[in-house]
């Protein structure tokens, strides 16, 4: 089978189509459509890669964000180790509020018009982003474990502050950062990662990484 | 401007249709995916650069849209669009045409090529309809963004591929009848 033919089964293909008549018969239609919405200016795009799922996790960070704020500033700094983890806490997820909205107005403004391979990779990195954010969220685990601490706590805890209290928030430090620093792309297929990343909200992100590596490979690098 | 804009799609309706066609199956997705393309090529049109051709520029915007459609829609793994008895598009049960063409049909190598295009990865799949569009190694190169010469390589690359897979195929056949 020579290229000759690989050619000619294409466009025997597209004859018979073209004798089917089904272009002639629809192409009325797709003017017509056009104008339509040309006139009437209502169209919206059915292309919004992640824009339902970092939507959501936009409206339900407002919420937990204004909750934090209620309590943290509630207290009016009576309780310093509760205001400043608290504080903490919400500082870390209004910037992941702001990244999603960020991300999400990007993903809208993809020009289609550029060339394949550069408009695909950026619709992938942007969609893949998500990631780099839940990597920056994951800094925010040790102040989890230090809200409800307090001086009564501490000089009453005696030791066991210090045997218990302490080596759990140096715990979850170290496993944040190590979790910083090892969530990137090069891990993406190992096991642990899969596991971490297993849910229907995270597969078109971990599409998305995957399709990077793709376009990374086609581009011949 | 609208006019015009008319004018040259519908001077070139074949390349949504085309596009939509390998990138989609059933009739009402590929209408969808053609709106989408219409409503982008609209959206698109002043950042049009006259320097390249309509369709070097359409090819590509409606390309785009096809890739991100299919990895968003997720509808086409594995199925293929296909003609049925009086030479329409239409859905078969399982992305097969059994139901539709006689066993020769079914495995002729001019359905097997467009099952196994239709079964490429999105950006090898742009890249072989440019190819079998007759477009110059350089357009090619132009609309997906890579070199002429990775442009190629990889058509060569796929035309191999594509050659196996329909021998394959028709061995199988061959060897079951």
């Amino acid at each position: 089978m020579d290229d000759l033919e690989l050619n000619a089964l294409w466009k025997e293909y597209d004859r018979k189509l073209e004798e089917s008549r089904v272009l002639n018969l629809q192409a009325w239609a797709v003017q017509r459509q056009t104008f339509e919405w040309l006139q009437t200016q209502k169209v919206r795009s059915r292309l919004r890669p992640m824009g339902v799922f970092k939507g959501w996790a936009v409206f339900l960070g407002v919420i937990w964000v204004l909750f934090l704020g209620l309590l943290a500033g509630g207290d009016h700094g009576k309780h310093p180790w509760f205001t400043g983890s608290i504080g903490i806490i919400f500082l870390f997820n209004v910037f992941a509020i702001v990244a999603y909205i960020r991300q999400m107005a990007l993903i809208r403004q993809i020009d289609y018009t550029d060339n394949i391979v550069e408009t695909q990779e950026k619709l992938a990195a942007l969609q893949a982003s998500t990631l780099r954010t839940t990597r920056i969220m994951f800094l925010q685990t040790p102040f989890f474990s230090t809200w409800f601490w307090n001086e009564r706590f501490i000089a009453g805890s005696g030791l066991a502050f210090w045997a218990i209290a302490v080596p759990i928030v140096l715990l979850l430090a170290l496993g944040a950062l190590w979790f910083y620093r090892n969530i990137t792309l090069a891990n993406a297929n190992k096991k642990w990662f899969r596991r971490l990343f297993n849910g229907i909200e995270w597969s078109p992100i971990l599409r998305a990484m995957e399709y990077l590596k793709e376009i990374e490979d086609f581009r011949g690098r | 401007m609208q006019e015009q804009f008319l004018q040259q799609i519908e001077a070139n309706k074949g390349i949504l249709f085309k596009i939509s066609r390998s990138f989609c199956q059933g009739r009402a997705d590929q209408e969808d995916l053609r709106q989408e393309m219409l409503l982008r090529l609209w959206k698109g049109l002043p950042r049009y650069d006259p320097a390249y051709a309509f369709t070097t520029w359409m090819y590509r915007v409606a390309l785009n849209v096809a890739i991100s459609w299919q990895r968003q829609e997720k509808r086409n793994s594995g199925r293929i669009p296909f003609v049925d008895g009086h030479g329409e598009m239409a859905d078969g049960p399982d992305g097969t045409h059994q139901d539709r063409y006689p066993l020769e049909d079914q495995h002729s190598p001019m359905i097997l090529l467009q099952k196994h295009v239709a079964a490429l990865k999105e950006l090898e799949k742009a890249l072989m309809l440019l190819y079998f569009e007759e477009k110059s190694y350089r357009e090619i190169a132009e609309i997906m963004g890579i070199t002429e010469t990775n442009v190629a390589t990889k058509v060569s690359r796929i035309k191999e591929k594509l050659k196996q897979a329909i021998l394959n195929d028709k061995n199988l056949v061959y060897g079951r009848s």
